[in-house]
């Protein structure tokens, strides 16, 4: 059973090399435009004494900290972003482009049951797709702190201080980490969804897949004048109960930012008890594994001929 | 002999067409069965169904099991060809001796790795840069090295020149065939296979109209060639059909006693081809 999943998540890797092109293109872009940057701010740094990262005339500990955080963050967003439009397009991929080459013949003539098939496909999407983005984000970090760890060393500062020892790290990863397998199960109810429309659509699953979502919600406004599915539906990403209630006023008066003795948690700002608690995460994977048991049955009884 | 595949009132319906209409039949251990129809006949819903790849109405075992239900237990010794563009383009060779490796008990990826190191298919090649003969010869080889009691060929060589067909049942006789495995194939070159089946059924309409060993067609069945008034005579002992070749008459006999004709012109065992047409139009009238 265990090493059936193994293999076909090799499978699901190996078919889906978007998997792990994409993060690579994420990855490759951001260290350019930061090789781009240091290379920018070393033909002006006589002048005007400005670096990037680790500039002594930044205002002070604390706003290197910030920078750097903030860094950490923008990236770390970039591959959420570039992970929420790849794990569509692998979820409506996934069960049609096998039937559309017909070779899910092939697949079904091995000793492999449809639900253990389309189950690789959701902890693909759920699980791998996540992972492989937070590996993504480590190594456009560590690629970055390292290139501008060498500029800075270039101009006679101290890298281990200014650079990494400014940001905690393993925090940063682990929090991008966390929210990045929060998510995927918080919006488990999308992914079943496409699987779902991917195991059954005849043609056009990217279309076959939004049109109800934007559908339904107009069709419940014109008729009924509520947008209850309109906001599960696209109020969903933004409600993500992961986070601590964050007052951003009382954050920025908080004397330990001000003074920066401490290097910033991000950490510190999950919940991960709200998360595991929240009757709304539950009935997303409620809704998820309706739609995947539909996309098994469909899978198994439809006559492909 | 062990009966691996036992049907009972199998009828499979799509709305109002029945593509299979209760079909009874079973195949035995060590047999090569050629299943023969014309398009539509229910070919390939009746080896769907023993393949567990659809549901059906009656009764049907195969290896014991009920291939719908346990279609997973089935297919560790069940392998089938369905069509030969089946694999899919994406993959490597190695890739898909990799996987079917990992899932499947009775794969012998050496043996696998034996039978591609006689073709021209390379092992770091996508299926997408293979021609059709390889990407055969690929299927083949992946097939063979499963040690399984039942295989399944539907439309094997379709689409493949003629010394790809000769190579593919040229392979499956002398390097996969023996009496502990059962092979069962459509096609529609019947007369390519003809020499090789050792029992043969023909189906239209999705009802079964002749299911016979191949060493007991020319007991049942013979053609008489003859012209002028011989040909009343013949006709009137009832043959299943007629036709006309080179001016003289040939005439399809089902049962009828070989001394009966002799005298009336030149006997010999009609050829599988034939057969099938007179089966089937005679049962269609």
């Amino acid at each position: 059973m265990i090493a059936n999943q193994l293999a076909l998540i090799k499978r699901e890797i190996w078919e889906h090399r978007s998997i792990y092109v994409t993060p690579a293109a994420i990855a490759s872009i951001v260290s350019l435009i930061v090789l781009a940057m240091l290379v920018f701010a070393s033909g002006f740094a006589k002048e005007l004494d400005i670096a990037i990262f680790g500039a002594s005339n930044l205002a002070g500990e604390a706003e290197r900290r910030a920078a750097l955080t903030a860094f950490f963050v923008g990236t770390s967003g970039l591959f959420v972003v570039g992970l929420a439009i790849l794990t569509v397009f692998y979820c409506l991929d996934s069960l049609y482009g096998e039937r559309k080459d017909k070779s899910i013949l092939f697949w079904r003539s091995l000793p492999v049951t449809d639900a253990e098939t389309v189950l690789s496909k959701l902890l693909t999407a759920v699980f791998v797709l996540p992972i492989v983005a937070a590996l993504g984000i480590i190594a456009t970090h560590l690629v970055n702190l390292i290139t501008t760890s060498i500029w800075v060393s270039m101009k006679g500062g101290d890298a281990g201080l200014l650079i990494w020892g400014s940001v905690p790290l393993l925090d940063n990863w682990l929090t991008a980490f966390i929210v990045l397998i929060a998510s995927g199960i918080w919006m488990s109810p999308f992914i079943g969804w496409f699987l779902f429309v991917s195991a059954w659509t005849k043609r056009a699953p990217l279309l076959m897949a939004f049109m109800p979502l934007i559908l339904v919600p107009l069709l419940e406004w014109i008729f009924l004048r509520t947008s209850f599915f309109a906001s599960a539906v696209w109020d969903r990403n933004d409600a993500l109960p992961l986070f601590r209630a964050l007052d951003f006023e009382t954050f920025f008066e908080e004397e330990h930012w001000r003074t920066g003795i401490d290097n910033i948690s991000l950490l510190d700002h999950l919940d991960i008890g709200q998360f595991l608690t929240s009757p709304a995460m539950w009935a997303g994977v409620i809704v998820c594994g309706l739609f995947v048991t539909a996309a098994i049955y469909v899978r198994r009884y439809r006559d492909e001929s | 002999m062990t009966s691996l595949v036992n049907a009972r009132g199998v009828s499979k319906h799509f709305g109002a067409v029945r593509a299979v209409d209760n079909v009874s039949f079973e195949i035995e251990q060590g047999k090569i069965l050629g299943l023969i129809g014309p398009n539509g006949a229910g070919k390939t819903t009746l080896l769907k169904a023993v393949l567990g790849l659809t549901d059906f109405d009656g009764e049907l075992s195969v290896l014991g099991l009920d291939p719908f239900r346990q279609r997973k237990e089935l297919l560790k010794n069940i392998c089938f060809i369905a069509d030969v563009a089946v694999l899919p383009r994406w993959i490597r060779v190695t890739q898909l001796l990799d996987f079917v490796a990992a899932v499947h008990p009775n794969f012998s990826r050496e043996r696998a790795e034996g039978f591609l190191s006689q073709t021209r298919v390379r092992s770091d090649a996508k299926v997408r840069e293979l021609s059709k003969g390889m990407v055969t010869q690929l299927h083949l080889s992946i097939i063979m090295a499963i040690d399984a009691k039942l295989l399944v060929l539907d439309e094997p060589t379709l689409g493949l020149d003629i010394i790809f067909r000769k190579e593919f049942y040229g392979n499956l006789l002398n390097d996969y065939f023996d009496e502990q495995r059962t092979i069962l194939i459509t096609t529609h070159q019947v007369e390519e296979i003809e020499n090789l089946l050792t029992d043969i059924m023909f189906i239209d309409d999705g009802k079964i109209l002749l299911d016979k060993p191949m060493d007991s067609l020319a007991e049942t069945y013979v053609e008489l060639l003859t012209s002028g008034e011989n040909v009343v005579k013949a006709k009137g002992l009832g043959p299943i059909a007629e036709h006309e070749m080179f001016g003289k008459s040939v005439l399809l006999f089902e049962g009828v006693n070989r001394e009966n004709l002799e005298g009336l012109g030149e006997l010999r065992t009609p050829s599988v081809a034939d057969l099938f047409v007179a089966k089937v139009k005679g049962a269609r009238q």
